[in-house]
């Protein structure tokens, strides 16, 4: 497996970082950023939409700023999981992310920004020639999508990655800065359903950093998730629950999943509205069942799409046994 | 003397007694030589070693010092401190860089190969195509159906095209985009069922011998027993039809290859196989030069589990690139391309039907198994019959129908992995005596204790099983498990279960000669002065540790310690031919060989310390590197000073050892595939948790008992038993190779084949039972394959016992038994699967009756294991026959049948189907 060449270029700031893209913007080339390089090197290595030009965000101090409501894009998912600031439910997302090796490296900024995956697209360049390519990496060709065939418009390579349904539940904001200035907005609005696309990162465009506001930082929830193994493996399906409770009541409930479609998906118009008669179990039941309504996953990954969805609903059902006061 | 006569005195001869010559040391790093441990010498040489299986041809070679110890193996330093040379760590100097250009089509017809602008980039020294190589091989002699690169037509995806050599790997990628190749794309076949089918374009053709216009490359009838009664004495019987997917070896090593033409004209192939007499023959037939004019290098092997045991194209597309640019070729693949050369366990279509009596015996077994072969034949004749043979035993059953068929399908070449053709269908034989045992309402264990073949036995094929040590597997098992108190008795989602394995100890006729011409397996020896013995042997080290045991075989007898011995078993120009590492053959017939080679040897010393010390040989006995009287330990002589004299006359002192199966078997068509000279026997209990809302399963405990015969090397069976659960837990939970809608394989990456991690892996408690087998190296049989196959049958019935549900697909992810629970919650009327009823055994009277039979047939066992003048023991007995000779012989209710009748072929099951056809000989065009 021979990685194509490219040039690293080190920035040691965000401000030489940005000088950098300016210059490949002016000049007309292409890049990527690269954070920890667990994602963006093996898609490399399998000749995957890679350019001739990568700029490394390691050496950016700035990057790596670590508080209860601030994250920096450069923190090492093992660092984020065995932090005391780390709220527990994202400790617990963070904590299950691929293995132990790609946790210190694999970057919380990485992992939100994550490249799409599907059977189809995840593979060598022999392998996706004997298919003819795929609308996601068609070499020129103008390829289908090998998913659905006879649709050419979406890419509908799954979402896979363990902190964004968390994060959106914790009403968290992504922080963004381009040659044309710095702008925010909140995660869940940052995504962008289609699986090329991904989210509004604009070429050239960087998230430097998350904020989570205080407020959620006392919520209580859990995130569940499932797969074939307990290492390794990317989340089939994921999703967390976020509630706040004033006593025995319950005020708010945000839930969001992950692993189903090509962006994580956020569900508070369900929860909200099941939050008025709040009835323990049956309300659980009903939210389970309607959660696995609203996911579409494909087949394009491990499990069956018939599977992930009937899994949604016990996952929801488990992610919430916290709010029976059991 | 005075100086000048001390002068003169130096000549070339020195002269006896002017100076002294220092007595020779015992040999070894410690001056002194340690007691015999009495522990260790079996009582029938008067220590203290109980022998409750009796004595053993070879326990006058004890001396107490390395057999059965354990022992780290002997090349593991060179493992662990990075130092051990795998197949892509060598590097030659000025070498050259091998691609291969691959099909990016399941089947088509090559028409062109431009080659032009491949040639004008610099840096590309050499291309090969197929018109450089037009001969053919293959592992088997008669299913030689392999060219190094497509010779018209291509077969599956990443079948090889052409290959290149470049001074850099990126130069020999690039070559490899710039060929082009132009394809007529061939209607390709996927399903394994449609391979039954005549085809337009098969895709192999065997001439005359061609079955149909169909892809059946092997099918085998085959009937023995009372077949006609089998149905009607059933009170009970069990049918499944299961689909096993098909899995990979997936071992740590990709493969990797070093060809090199030296100037003298010669070949070495440096790689990691497990076999290198069959690479050394395939390269002779392919480059069309004689076998003495090449040396296969057997480097360091990082897992061979049967993937590394044919010979392969691309060690013949590096010879000939090699050959061609007069420079050393280094090929390594890249994982997806161990995926294209596969050679995998074979995807099966496995129905079993068992049928059980009212007394509680096995009174039928019928087989019907359709197996994937994908685009070649590697084992794949082999594999056929031993998908049938294989799981008979260790059982005393009435019948045995089996139809088995192998087929081409547009897929990489499936071919021998780890248990060989017997893990798929003892799976579900195993599975079924669950399932017959809780129809009869009695203990599955119970029912198999009374229904096992005695030792010293014949099976219902007609195998001749020596020692057996099936029983105690079983009852160690059952107890250490704590078996009694769980089996239905734990709540829902708990479960536990047994299942059972039977397995050759090397396959009893070498495939490409005659037995009686021509040995198994060859060992030398050869000691010099410094008392060092150097082992030339063929036999592969693939990490299992057949270097160690061949050492520690010789150890044994010359008592010496193990870092005496040195072990040469890389290079066919110095090793005697040896038959690889497959069919778990190795310790058997190696350590035979090497045991009869130490014996010479150690005859040549027990003679020279005869003659120095007047002691008469029969008195005189070996322990750590001294010879001395058993009768007055005081009388004898140092290792070193004994070989120094028996060296006198000779110098170095050379034996040359061989091992060769004696005769066996019955005369019947296959009646030679799965003759062994002795058999493994096995038995594990897997507890499991299965989450039954989601589907997953659990495995959390194994008592993993395994019958080797004896252990030589304990540290290295109970590496064998937890390696081959793990591997078994593998093929029964997560690993498949999946086919895709459009027929290509989707998980050619190790991150979607789903090895277990250590989280997956469970407890395993391994448990070694020896039986003490007559004709293995001081007892020893295999440990290498056997130890996998309880492990799929165990986890199954257990996760029946846990849920009660069973599966029909293996692996069982946990989409696939989330189906099967929805389907029972649908049957039994319940909307959560947390409702379902845990499954609970009612005894019955019958139960009584098998504990019965079992105790009798307990001290029938110990019985033949030790009495010496044993009559003949046919499988039958248990049914009412004369135990001493073949039933089929005297009941014309009992046959051996090897072809279909007409009747059957009015109404054949899938793979017998396949004898529907007529071969190309036989239709008179």
């Amino acid at each position: 497996m021979k990685m194509p060449p490219f040039k690293l270029h080190m920035p040691t700031s965000i401000d030489e970082a940005i000088e950098i893209a300016k210059q490949m913007h002016s000049k007309e080339e292409e890049f990527d950023w690269v954070a920890g390089g667990t994602d963006l090197l093996p898609n490399y290595k399998w000749h995957l939409n890679s350019k001739k030009n990568v700029i490394s965000l390691a050496k950016i101090s700035q990057l790596t700023e670590l508080s209860k409501t601030h994250i920096g894009a450069m923190v090492r998912l093992q660092d984020l999981a065995d932090s005391e600031l780390t709220h527990p439910v994202l400790a617990k997302s963070a904590n299950s992310i691929a293995s132990i090796m790609i946790r210190r490296s694999g970057t919380v900024g990485g992992n939100i920004c994550l490249d799409t995956r599907c059977y189809w697209y995840n593979q060598t360049e022999d392998w996706r020639e004997s298919i003819e390519w795929c609308h996601k990496c068609d070499c020129g060709t103008g390829a289908d999508c090998r998913v659905i065939p006879n649709q050419n418009t979406l890419c509908v390579a799954t979402y896979q990655a363990d902190l964004a349904p968390v994060l959106m539940c914790m009403g968290a904001r992504v922080h963004l800065i381009s040659i044309s200035g710095k702008r925010e907005m909140l995660l869940n609005d940052f995504f962008e359903l289609d699986g090329m696309k991904k989210n509004k990162l604009l070429p050239g465009e960087l998230l430097t950093h998350i904020t989570i506001p205080k407020e959620t930082l006392q919520w209580e929830g859990d995130y569940q998730k499932l797969r074939q193994r307990e290492s390794w493996d990317f989340p089939e399906a994921g999703v967390a629950v976020l509630w706040k409770k004033e006593g025995e009541k319950l005020k708010q409930l945000r839930v969001a999943t992950t692993g189903l479609e090509s962006i994580p998906g956020y569900h508070e118009d369900i929860s909200s509205e099941l939050v008025k008669d709040w009835n323990g179990n049956e309300s659980i039941k009903i939210l389970s069942e309607q959660i696995r309504k609203a996911v579409k996953p494909v087949q394009n990954t491990w499990y069956t799409p018939s599977y992930r969805r009937k899994m949604v609903k016990v996952l929801t059902k488990r992610a919430c046994k916290g709010l029976l006061g059991e | 003397m005075t100086k000048k006569e001390k002068k003169e005195m130096v000549g070339y001869r020195q002269q006896p007694g002017k100076i002294s010559f220092s007595r020779p040391g015992s040999g070894g790093k410690s001056p002194f030589s340690e007691a015999r441990d009495e522990e260790m010498i079996p009582e029938s040489q008067g220590g203290k070693k109980e022998q409750p299986w009796g004595d053993h041809k070879h326990d006058k070679l004890i001396t107490g010092r390395i057999v059965g110890k354990p022992t780290s193996l002997v090349d593991s330093k060179w493992k662990v401190t990075g130092r051990a040379k795998y197949g892509d760590d060598i590097r030659l100097p000025n070498e050259l860089i091998g691609k291969i250009v691959r099909s990016p089509h399941h089947y088509a017809r090559v028409l062109s190969i431009d080659l032009s602008k491949a040639l004008e980039l610099p840096g590309v020294v050499s291309i090969a195509t197929g018109d450089d190589a037009s001969n053919k091989f293959g592992v088997l002699p008669v299913t030689k159906d392999e060219h190094a690169m497509a010779v018209e037509r291509v077969r599956h995806i990443g079948d090889l095209v052409a290959c290149v050599a470049a001074e850099d790997e990126a130069t020999a990628l690039e070559a490899v985009r710039l060929i082009n190749v132009e394809y007529e794309v061939l209607e390709s076949i996927h399903d394994m069922k449609d391979g039954l089918k005549d085809s337009k374009d098969p895709i192999h053709d065997r001439g005359e011998y061609h079955i149909g216009e169909a892809n059946v490359q092997k099918r085998v009838f085959q009937e023995f027993g009372n077949i006609e009664s089998m149905q009607e004495n059933a009170v009970v019987s069990h049918k499944n039809n299961w689909f096993f997917n098909g899995v990979n070896h997936a071992a740590t090593e990709p493969h990797a290859v070093v060809a090199d033409w030296d100037p003298s004209g010669r070949l070495t192939l440096y790689t990691p196989q497990q076999v290198p007499h069959y690479v050394h023959r395939a390269l002779a037939d392919v480059l069309e030069i004689p076998m003495h004019q090449i040396n296969v290098h057997r480097t360091f092997v990082g897992g061979g589990f049967g993937g590394k045991s044919d010979p392969f194209p691309h060690e013949m597309c590096a010879s000939i690139l090699a050959r061609k640019s007069g420079r050393p070729v280094r090929i390594t693949f890249d994982r997806e391309e161990v995926y294209w050369i596969n050679r995998g366990r074979h995807p099966s279509h496995i129905e079993m039907n068992l049928h059980a009596d009212k007394q509680g015996r096995l009174c039928g077994i019928e087989t019907d198994a359709l197996i994937d072969g994908g685009a070649f034949a590697s084992f794949g004749h082999v594999t056929t019959y031993y998908n049938g043979v294989l799981h008979t035993a260790p059982y005393e059953i009435g019948a045995f129908h089996y139809t088995g068929a192998r087929v081409w399908t547009n897929k990489p070449a499936s071919g021998a992995m780890r248990g060989h053709g017997a893990v798929n269908s003892r799976c579900a034989v195993e599975v079924g005596i669950d399932d017959l045992s809780e129809k009869l309402q009695v203990d599955p264990i119970s029912f198999r204790l009374a229904n096992l073949l005695p030792p010293n036995s014949a099976t219902i094929t007609g195998f001749r099983v020596t020692s057996i040590g099936m029983r105690e597997c079983l009852e160690r098992v059952m107890k250490e498990s704590g078996w009694k108190d769980k089996f239905r008795k734990m709540p829902l989602g708990h479960g536990i279960g047994i299942g059972c394995g039977f397995f050759i100890s090397g396959s009893g006729l070498p495939i490409h000669w005659d037995p009686n011409k021509f040995p198994h397996a060859t060992v030398h020896l050869k000691i010099d002065m410094d008392g060092g013995v150097t082992v030339h042997t063929g036999a592969a080290d693939i990490g299992q540790g057949s270097d160690t045991v061949v050492a520690q075989s010789v150890a044994e007898v010359l008592g010496l310690p193990l870092d005496m011995i040195r072990i040469k078993s890389r290079e066919t120009d110095t090793s005697p031919v040896d038959l690889g590492s497959y069919s778990s053959r190795v310790t058997f017939m190696n350590a035979n060989a090497a045991i009869s080679a130490a014996m010479k040897i150690r005859e040549d010393l027990l003679n020279a310390t005869s003659e120095i010390t007047d002691a008469p040989v029969e008195k005189l006995v070996i322990g750590d590197r001294r010879i001395f009287r058993k009768d007055d330990p005081a009388v004898g002589v140092s290792y070193l000073e004994s070989l120094h004299k028996a060296q006198e006359e000779r110098g170095a002192l050379v034996a040359s050892g061989a091992y060769r199966t004696p005769p066996m078997g019955r005369a019947h068509k296959g009646a030679a595939a799965g003759l062994a000279p002795a058999y493994s026997f096995s038995a594990y209990v897997a507890e499991v948790k299965v989450d039954v809302e989601t589907g997953q399963t659990k495995v959390e405990k194994v008592w993993a008992a395994h019958d080797c015969g004896k252990a030589l090397n304990p540290l290295a069976v109970k590496g064998q038993i937890i390696g081959s659960c793990h591997m078994g837990m593998g093929q029964v939970l997560s690993e498949e190779m999946r086919y895709g809608r459009t027929g290509n394989l989707m998980n050619t990456d190790l991150l979607d084949y789903k090895i277990p991690s250590i989280h997956e892996m469970p407890e395993v408690t391994p448990i070694i039972v020896e039986s003490n087998d007559p004709e293995g190296p001081f007892g020893a049989k295999e440990a290498g394959e056997g130890p996998l196959l309880p492990i799929l049958p165990a986890v199954c019935n257990a996760v029946y016992d846990a849920i009660g549900v069973r599966s029909n697909e293996l692996p069982i992810t946990p989409d696939r038994l989330y189906r099967d629970i929805e389907k029972k919650c649908r049957e039994l009327k319940i909307d959560d699967p947390t409702d379902l009823p845990s499954p609970r055994l009612e005894i019955s009277e019958l139960q009584d009756i098998l504990e019965k039979r079992a105790d009798q047939h307990s001290i029938r066992d110990r019985e033949r294991r030790l009495k010496s003048d044993i009559k003949p023991y046919h499988n039958g007995a248990l049914f009412g026959m004369d135990p001493t000779i073949p039933p089929d012989e005297v009941d014309e209710s009992w046959r051996v049948t090897v072809i279909p009748s007409k009747e059957y072929l009015e109404k054949p099951r899938l793979a017998g189907s396949a004898w529907l056809h007529t071969e190309r000989r036989k239709r008179g065009e």
